[in-house]
């Protein structure tokens, strides 16, 4: 009886920290690979996830060939100082400039398709306190060393002992548990096996990426997951236990709206997929009420759900790889 | 001399070419907690840093110091030592997390000394980087338990097992750039621990509050005469106890350090001390303990040393105005078994009221490190073994 997947397709960064063999087997496949982060108003931390990443990973061992920050307009210095420490640095509102605007996480990720080169493709958030080079050589050592796997996620923090030599982690954050876990047991029990479904740290070939949509938002993760089983499969993914993460926890508040937009992402895929039929279009504000000086007073969050198509779908992208 | 002089300012460049590796190799130190006795983690990052540089030798010794080996080109000359403690004053529940801004790397420990371990843990790219070799084997040590109660141990049981002569030796701390430091003090570490007796029914109101008492044994050792040659001093430089403002402490103690140029006179205080401690004690009927953590003997090299003269040289070409300063820490180790040593600062920086908040500047670094490289290459050409 064949394993299951949990069991064949989750790793640890260890496995692949011989970073010389690594790339060694890069180069044997003649990849390259561009690194992207993100940002918006991340001077405290961006610095050095770009140091780190230049020290071990393109100093050291060329094992990344670009790293390029897409930011959303912030207004401290993430740009100036991505710059200034070696980073391709570029405003998402720059990129394509032809099409119209939006702001979110998605759009950076979707546009960095455009602006860099690299086979495969390495997603880090910017805000990651105790940035190590394990969450790129991690997230890339399935991809380079396995040839079935073109999409690799990671996760992190260890809570479950199973025996002295085997811990697992405890699960995801907050939303995951709530939210993602309970429709993925409900609708696609064989997701239920990603830990973290909604890290932020993710890598794939560009032949994945430019294939699926990216919605702008907090549904770009969910999207990806379910886009890519739903074209590709579960056994093209991959998760990789990247030990402990350090980042800014967000108020209940917050994560509600983040909840809010996966739900609404889910429900759209869930139609798309046809595995459920609306009787009408869902609602497009979250309402949370407030009780302020005696009054109770609707604070309504409103989202307007836009999603990029297909990178490959855009001509001038189309017109960039023929040129290429 | 002058050929290694010479290249001076290529080193600089060299530096400046591998800022990301160096810049990584201090994050990585400090943020991995590293209190005296629990620089495990931090004692293997090491060593992977080392092993990930190509460092082919390299091993724990038995006291868990790091240890990396560039061999040398003439396996007949003694080893050239570069060394930086591990150990920290920081808390493990400290956030160990760093920043780094434009010109600046900020954490808790980065001036004492995760500067100086990343800079240790970068030799072996900026050596290779620079196309250098050494007659003599290049020993990268960090050294663990330096500090307080940890009294040199690490440094101690390095250099008293190693089987070979030691050609000399650079110890490494990130501040300031600039310093020279040739000599060591003679001290006495030690602590007065003030405890009351157990009391299962309460303490009653007039009971000797073990801070007064404290208070009581600073003034009298205050009024102890101190000469002005041999230089002299004592200094007070921690204190602790209690818990509340309105309840007498089970306990406090007061740490201190009696220092001069002469071991007779710091045997000579701290015979004084104890006379004071054990008249207190006598007096008010309070419990008191004196307890020596460490002594050491001054040493040092004269300023007309070779090494002395050499490394001044190294920081005039790269227009360092050399500060001379005494070191307490892992340069008496080597003075006091004749191998010459000195300690050199490696960039300007500054602590703050929270550890978190202590800083190094970047662009110094660079020439900080050149006089590093530059020194090791005057003591590769000899000039210690005269």
């Amino acid at each position: 009886m064949a394993k299951p997947w949990i069991e064949t397709h989750t790793f640890h960064h260890s496995a692949f920290s011989d970073l010389s063999r690594l790339m060694a087997a890069k180069q044997k496949r003649r990849l390259s690979v561009s690194l992207c982060f993100p940002t918006l108003n991340e001077e405290a931390t961006i610095a050095k996830e770009i140091v780190m990443m230049k020290s071990d990973l393109m100093t050291r061992h060329r094992l990344v060939d670009e790293i390029v920050v897409i930011d959303s307009g912030s207004t401290d210095n993430t740009m100036e100082i991505a710059a200034q420490y070696g980073a391709g640095v570029f405003r998402a509102d720059d990129i394509l400039p032809q099409l119209e605007k939006f702001r979110g996480k998605g759009e950076n990720l979707w546009k960095a398709l455009y602006v860099t080169r690299g086979d495969i493709l390495v997603y880090i958030d910017a805000d990651i306190k105790n940035i190590h080079p394990r969450f790129v050589y991690g997230l890339l050592g399935p991809l380079i060393q396995h040839q079935d796997i073109k999409f690799t996620k990671a996760f992190y923090d260890r809570s479950i002992a199973l025996d002295h030599n085997r811990v697992l982690p405890g699960g995801g954050g907050r939303v995951t548990e709530l939210v993602v876990r309970p429709l993925f047991s409900l609708f696609f029990p064989e997701l239920a096996q990603i830990f973290q479904p909604l890290s932020g740290e993710y890598a794939g070939f560009r032949e994945i990426f430019e294939n699926i949509p990216f919605p702008i938002g907090y549904g770009v993760e969910t999207s990806m997951i379910l886009d890519i089983y739903r074209k590709w499969g579960l056994n093209v993914m991959a998760q990789v236990d990247m030990d402990r993460r350090v980042h800014t926890n967000q108020d209940t508040r917050a994560l509600g709206k983040m909840a809010f937009v996966i739900l609404k992402t889910f429900f759209n895929r869930l139609e798309k997929m046809e595995r459920i039929e609306l009787a009408r279009e869902l609602f497009h504000e979250m309402i949370r009420f407030d009780r302020r000086a005696g009054e109770y007073v609707a604070d309504l969050f409103a989202v307007k759900m836009s999603e990029r198509p297909p990178m490959m779908e855009i001509e001038a992208y189309r017109n960039r790889l023929l040129k290429e | 001399m002058t050929s290694y002089l010479d290249q001076i300012p290529s080193f600089v460049e060299t530096s400046k070419s591998l800022k990301d590796v160096i810049i990584t190799n201090i994050i990585m130190t400090g943020q991995i907690p590293a209190p005296t006795f629990a620089e495990e983690k931090r004692a293997n990052m090491l060593l992977e840093r080392f092993s990930s540089a190509g460092v082919d030798r390299c091993w724990l010794d038995p006291l868990g110091n790091p240890v990396g080996v560039i061999p040398g080109t003439s396996p007949d000359k003694p080893p050239v030592f570069v060394v930086a403690h591990l150990d920290t004053a920081v808390d493990r529940d400290v956030d160990h997390n760093y920043t780094v801004t434009s010109n600046a790397i900020v954490g808790s420990g980065i001036t004492d000394n995760s500067t100086g371990v990343g800079v240790l843990a970068s030799l072996p790219d900026i050596i290779a980087a620079a196309g250098l070799s050494f007659v003599s084997d290049i020993v990268l040590a960090g050294v663990v338990r330096s500090l307080g109660a940890g009294n040199l141990a690490g440094m101690k049981h390095l250099v008293g097992n190693w089987k070979t002569p030691i050609r000399g030796a650079i110890i490494l701390e990130a501040c300031e750039l600039g310093r020279l430091s040739y000599f060591s003090e003679g001290l006495n570490r030690c602590e007065i621990e003030c405890a009351l007796p157990p009391s299962p029914g309460g303490r009653p109101r007039d009971t000797a509050n073990p801070i007064l008492v404290l208070n009581e044994v600073i003034n009298q050792i205050l009024r102890l005469r101190l000469p002005q040659r041999p230089r002299s001093r004592i200094v007070m430089g921690k204190i602790s106890g209690g818990s509340r403002h309105g309840t007498i402490p089970a306990d406090a103690v007061l740490g201190l350090e009696v220092q001069s140029d002469s071991l007779e006179v710091v045997r000579s205080l701290y015979t004084d001390i104890r006379d004071i401690v054990n008249g207190v004690a006598h007096e008010l009927q309070a419990g008191l303990k004196l307890k020596s953590i460490s002594e050491q003997a001054p040493a040092r090299l004269k300023f007309s040393h070779p090494l002395v003269k050499s490394a001044a040289a190294v920081m005039k070409k790269l227009r360092l105005e050399p500060v001379t300063m005494p070191s307490e820490s892992e340069l008496s180790v080597f003075l006091s078994r004749h191998i010459p040593a000195i300690t050199l600062g490696l960039t300007h920086g500054a602590d703050a009221y929270l550890p978190e908040q202590a800083r190094v500047r970047i662009s110094p670094l660079f020439k900080g490190i050149a006089q590093v490289v530059g020194v090791m290459a005057a003591m590769d050409s000899g000039v210690c073994d005269g």
